[in-house]
């Protein structure tokens, strides 16, 4: 290998049986020009230090596991080229989250706020499977089949500034799925997932960084899925005074 | 990184079984990268606090009398206080144009049966008023309607 294919890559490592704060350690790596950052980081794993701990799994930005910072950018490894960056490459876990171990954080927290928006079809009484499945136009598919495309990869929460600082938070991909049921035909959870958006957490917490956007590499536009459950939520709150809601206690 | 994100962020309600380090603030916040311009949008805040203070000095002032009507006028025009108003107006048009370009992809897909119009015709027509707002405004204070 030529010193042109050399790089060096600073990564965040944090042991928590033995470190008090996550540190940086540097690898020196022979690359070849196709690799992506994550081919970096495994030939570290395989070939120098093998106690890297890092999460991947699909190589094609579908499953989402590879989120990490690089140059401080949040970022799907599998999906950047090495070419792209320069000689010295950083690599931390995403901002925002706790730290496991090394590049490894802890998705529990979004786990927990992804549950809490409801992400399903809610209906008010199930159709019995005799009855046959629900049914829904390409039209009414389009209305929510870009905010279905999120494959919680958690970019757009280490981007957010208001995740940073509020913890109560949705955030956006959360929002985003939530947001998604809420416009499916086929779901009549809207009162209930508007009630969760205007309650702890709001949607109106959101300052429009719009950088979770920015950084979304399946252009899901969290942003706007925010900002329009925002208005959605004002509009359920407005119509639940003149609107009778079914069911009742 | 840019420094430590409140302790709580992103934390499970119960803590795991081993340790974790506390969550980073994302490195570029607030003042470099695309941050830069979201850290001046909330700012300007700042800035229009002061422009109601003055606005509400000149209400004071209309309350107060011609003579003070006319020494609030002569005020306005002292250098720092028109470099002021440039800066408010600078602010105003910087974050008018940031709300317009969110504003077309925050409108509901559909309300009812009604769709909104395609992106590019309502960013049109919030420039369009906006011109024509500002457009009439400035003709009044000229004088060319009363």
């Amino acid at each position: 290998m030529s010193d042109q294919d050399r790089k060096k890559f600073v990564i965040t490592r944090f042991d928590p049986d033995r470190d008090d704060e996550p540190r940086k350690q540097t690898y020196e790596v022979p690359v070849e020009p196709y690799w992506k950052v994550l081919d970096a980081l495994n030939f570290i794993k395989d070939e120098i230090d093998p106690t890297l701990s890092h999460r991947w799994s699909c190589r094609m930005a579908v499953c989402g596991s590879c989120g990490m910072l690089v140059n401080g950018k949040p970022s799907l490894t599998c999906k950047d080229a090495l070419s792209d960056y320069g000689d010295t490459i950083e690599v931390e876990p995403l901002s925002n989250f706790p730290v496991i171990r090394d590049l490894v954080i802890d998705l529990d927290g979004f786990m927990e706020k992804l549950h809490g928006v409801r992400p399903w079809i809610i209906r008010a009484k199930q159709r019995a499977a005799e009855e046959g499945t629900y049914r829904q136009s390409p039209e009414e598919l389009e209305q929510f089949r870009q905010f279905s495309m999120c494959i919680n990869c958690m970019l757009c929460y280490a981007a957010c500034p208001v995740v940073a600082n509020e913890p109560a938070f949705i955030g956006p991909a959360a929002i985003a799925l939530g947001h998604r049921y809420n416009l499916d035909s086929r779901d009549e959870g809207n009162a209930e997932r508007n009630g969760i958006f205007r309650g702890e957490g709001t949607v109106f917490s959101c300052s429009y960084a719009n950088e979770c956007s920015e950084v979304c590499p399946k252009h899901v536009d969290p942003a706007a899925a925010v900002n329009q459950a925002k208005i959605n939520a004002v509009i359920d709150w407005a119509a639940s005074f003149v609107v009778p809601r079914g069911g009742g206690e | 990184m840019a420094g430590a994100a409140h302790p709580d962020a992103m934390q499970p309600s119960r803590p795991g079984r081993t340790r974790t380090a506390r969550p980073q603030r994302p490195p570029q916040f607030p003042f470099r990268g695309r941050y830069a311009a979201y850290t001046l949008f909330d700012i300007t805040g700042v800035l229009y606090l002061l422009v109601g203070f003055v606005a509400l000095r000149v209400v004071w002032a209309l309350g107060n009398g011609a003579a003070a009507w006319h020494e609030v006028q002569r005020e306005l025009t002292h250098p720092s206080y028109v470099a002021f108003h440039v800066i408010a107006l600078i602010s105003v048009v910087f974050v008018g144009v940031r709300f317009f370009r969110l504003f077309p992809k925050a409108q509901p897909p559909r309300i009812g049966p009604v769709k909104p119009p395609p992106q590019p015709v309502i960013l049109g027509f919030l420039y369009a008023v906006w011109i024509g707002v500002a457009g009439l405004m400035t003709a009044i204070l000229a004088g060319g309607i009363s």
